[in-house]
């Protein structure tokens, strides 16, 4: 039966399993990484995020938490236009930060 | 056969094997790097080549490499001490070598080996260079030794104080290149002394290193000139040979490839998306002078110092590029302007991101398909571009204009659309952008439009080159308004407020469109131009091509520039880019405005059009705008 909606299945991060590796090498290569508010400014804005379910904001933080799934096909949604990177109330290179978690993902 | 051998030996002492050792390492190597660049040239280039070599661009190229990698002349034109000395060493040197070979052909007899021309004061005879046309070549050679030597000096000159010689900073040596360097400073004077004294032994009278030869020979005694003669000439050769066993592998390397470059670009053959062969000639063709490190910002303004195109060439040459480097760049083709040998290290730089960084595009993107929320309709497109998105004064002055101008415009992303592709492909994903640029021609195809303007010079620059739109004319909004000013179609109120411009890197050098934009804003008040105009603007540090600059290193560029505006006395800078925009706006107290803003606040409701009329006076925007 389909009603059109479904319930959330339960996420949870298990810290013992999880791994931060690649996490800590981001936040090694672009430290600024760490200065997000998490305003939600660059997804406001996202020119990708305003055709289709894409939200650079979750997939940067599900990065830093170390939830890697789906997120090198989520970030490869991106268009690299650079809005996201004027808008930025912290000044991050959120294209740089863009290109890197997809650098880091694509063997993961 | 026993006469041929003593024919050589007659010219032979054991000083010339390293020379001739040197000699033959350096054409083996040249000839088999160029042969093996040659045959691994696509098949499209290769015929290029074959179609070329009868028509006028091989003399073209004749021409060119006499002008350009004998005389210098675009090296005069960055600085004439600087273009003289690279002059005095390239055309004073081959003069050596060609006015040498007639005076060793002319003087000694027999079978005359390479090493006895080069080494010809040696070999004479005593007593030799008698007569009109012998003493007429021996004082030539020292006139142009002595114009070389000037040249040396000022090389060393250049070391100390390279300000001097319009250059605030010069590059920084490999070992490699320091080696080829230190042999190459010392070649002439070794000349000199070995000539001089070899001169002084053999009564050869000249008026440098004939007189040199007889002060020394008549101070020093004939025993001491000759030992100190073997020294010279050994000390010579061996420098020689120093030199040119380093040259293929220094930057000493692009004195050769210079010419096939330039044969090359004449016959057509350009640098692509995709490495190939063809850019190793452009890659080893770098002199490594330096020119570029100068217009520079990331260096002048950021002290970003390892990022300019010399280093990015040298570089990859020696395949130690690293990401880092190749991504640190505007692209704003400020060095490209300036490189005396034309490298295109825009494209260069491009297709080692390439390389580096395209990622498989398979099955990315899948979600544009049918996104299309366009409205209105017409035979103009307007792409507004993701930036101008972000500066909606822009969009509705456009509006404004449009109306004004009677214009039924279909608005291709007005409300969202799919991005150019360029930002994708500035950072080398090739393939990702090959996706958005198929898309949105297909849409302005569907839509049938016959001009499509836009607001971004980032979306001209690759509408134009990449999108191969047939039947569709692209311009740039300033064109579009300029000539809807000409065609008097838009009639604006000349208010003599005083503007100041700035160029954008994709408009101005990236497409070549300086004049429409000062036609438009001389229509409306007066220009006030800042110091560095036209294909020397400065970049605004915001180029979607730079993708690793820090937020703090971009605004650093953008107040350096900004500063520049407030010395042309306007009280408005206007810009014809959002990128541009946004980035002089954080730093000036000024006021920063689109082109198309300026017009619209200026609009005089006198246009042919009726509808146009009416809609303006309807338009709430004016208000906004006034």
């Amino acid at each position: 039966m389909d009603f059109g909606f479904s319930i959330s299945r339960p996420r949870a991060i298990d810290l013992d399993k999880n791994d931060l590796s690649i996490s800590r090498n981001a936040l090694k290569k672009m430290p600024e990484f760490q200065a997000c508010i998490g305003c939600g400014g660059c997804t406001a804005t996202c020119t990708a995020g305003n055709l289709t379910q894409f939200n650079f904001r979750k997939v940067h933080t599900l990065v830093r938490r170390g939830d890697y799934q789906n997120a090198y096909d989520e970030m490869n949604k991106c268009m690299l236009c650079g809005k996201c990177r004027l808008v930025c109330p912290r000044g991050i290179n959120t294209r740089g930060v863009a290109m890197m978690i997809k650098r880091l993902l694509s063997e993961y | 056969m026993e006469n041929i051998s003593t024919e050589i030996l007659r010219y032979y002492d054991h000083f010339v094997v390293p020379f001739t050792v040197g000699v033959i390492v350096l054409f083996t190597v040249v000839i088999y790097k160029y042969v093996r660049w040659f045959v691994k040239l696509p098949r499209t280039d290769k015929s290029l080549v074959w179609h070329g070599l009868f028509t006028r661009s091989t003399f073209d190229a004749c021409v060119e490499v006499v002008s350009e990698s004998l005389l210098h002349r675009k090296i005069f034109r960055v600085n004439p001490i600087l273009g003289y000395m690279h002059m005095s060493l390239a055309f004073g040197w081959f003069l050596l070598i060609a006015v040498g070979w007639l005076e060793a052909s002319m003087q000694l007899s027999g079978i005359v080996p390479l090493h006895a021309h080069v080494f010809y004061k040696f070999f004479a005879e005593p007593g030799a260079n008698h007569g009109v046309s012998g003493e007429i070549l021996t004082n030539v050679m020292d006139l142009l030794l002595l114009f070389v030597l000037s040249g040396v000096a000022l090389a060393w000159f250049k070391r100390m104080r390279s300000r001097a010689m319009g250059m605030k900073r010069a590059t920084k040596h490999t070992t490699g290149d320091r080696i080829a360097l230190f042999a190459l400073w010392f070649i002439f004077p070794a000349r000199l002394l070995a000539e001089s004294a070899s001169s002084g032994l053999k009564g050869i009278d000249s008026f440098l290193t004939g007189n040199i030869g007889h002060w020394m020979v008549s101070t020093f005694g004939v025993q001491n000139i000759e030992l100190f003669s073997s020294v010279m000439w050994w000390a010579y050769s061996i420098l020689l040979a120093v030199f040119f066993v380093s040259m293929p592998f220094s930057r000493y390397m692009h004195i050769f490839t210079e010419i096939p470059l330039i044969f090359l670009r004449k016959y057509r053959l350009r640098s692509t998306e995709k490495q190939k062969s063809y850019d190793h000639f452009q890659v080893q063709a770098c002199s490594r002078c330096g020119i570029c490190i100068d217009p520079c910002q990331l260096q002048a303004d950021a002290g970003i110092m390892n990022v300019q195109s010399v280093y990015f060439l040298r570089d990859r040459r020696y395949h130690k590029l690293t990401g880092a480097v190749a991504e640190n760049c505007f692209m704003c083709g400020r060095c490209e302007a300036k490189c005396p040998v034309g490298i295109e290290l825009n494209t260069l730089r491009l297709n080692s991101r390439a390389k580096l960084f395209d990622l498989p595009a398979e099955g990315r993107y899948s979600f544009v398909k049918g996104t299309d929320t366009s409205s209105g309709s017409g035979k103009v497109g307007f792409f507004a571009g993701c930036m101008t998105l972000l500066n909606p004064k822009t969009l509705r002055s456009m509006e404004a204009i449009f109306d004004a101008a009677g214009e039924e415009v279909w608005w291709a992303d007005r409300n969202g659309g799919v991005c150019c592709g360029r930002p994708l492909k500035l950072a080398g994903e090739i393939g990702a952008a090959a996706k958005m640029m198929e898309y949105n021609k297909s849409l302005f195809e569907k839509h049938g439009i016959t001009t499509l303007v836009t607001s971004c010079p980032i979306c001209l620059r690759v509408f134009r080159e990449e999108y191969n739109l047939q039947g569709i004319e692209v311009i740039h909004h300033t064109q579009y308004i300029q000539r809807l000013i000409a065609q008097g179609r838009l009639s604006v109120e000349y208010s003599g407020e005083v503007f100041t411009y700035h160029d954008p890197c994709e408009l101005g050098r990236g497409s070549g469109i300086y004049d429409e934009p000062r036609a438009v804003i001389t229509s409306i008040g007066k220009l006030s131009e800042v110091s560095q105009s036209r294909e020397n603007a400065f970049c605004c540090g915001s180029g979607l091509a730079n993708i690793t600059i820090s937020d703090k290193g971009q605004n650093k560029i953008s107040a350096a520039l900004a500063e520049k505006f407030a010395e042309t006395g306007a009280k408005t800078i206007v810009t014809a880019c959002p990128l541009c925009k946004k980035a002089i706006a954080r730093n000036t107290s000024l006021k920063v405005a689109d082109i198309s803003e300026i017009v619209a606040g200026r609009l005089t409701v006198t246009t042919n059009s009726h509808l146009a009329k009416s809609r303006i006076e309807e338009s709430p925007l004016l208000h906004v705008m006034q």
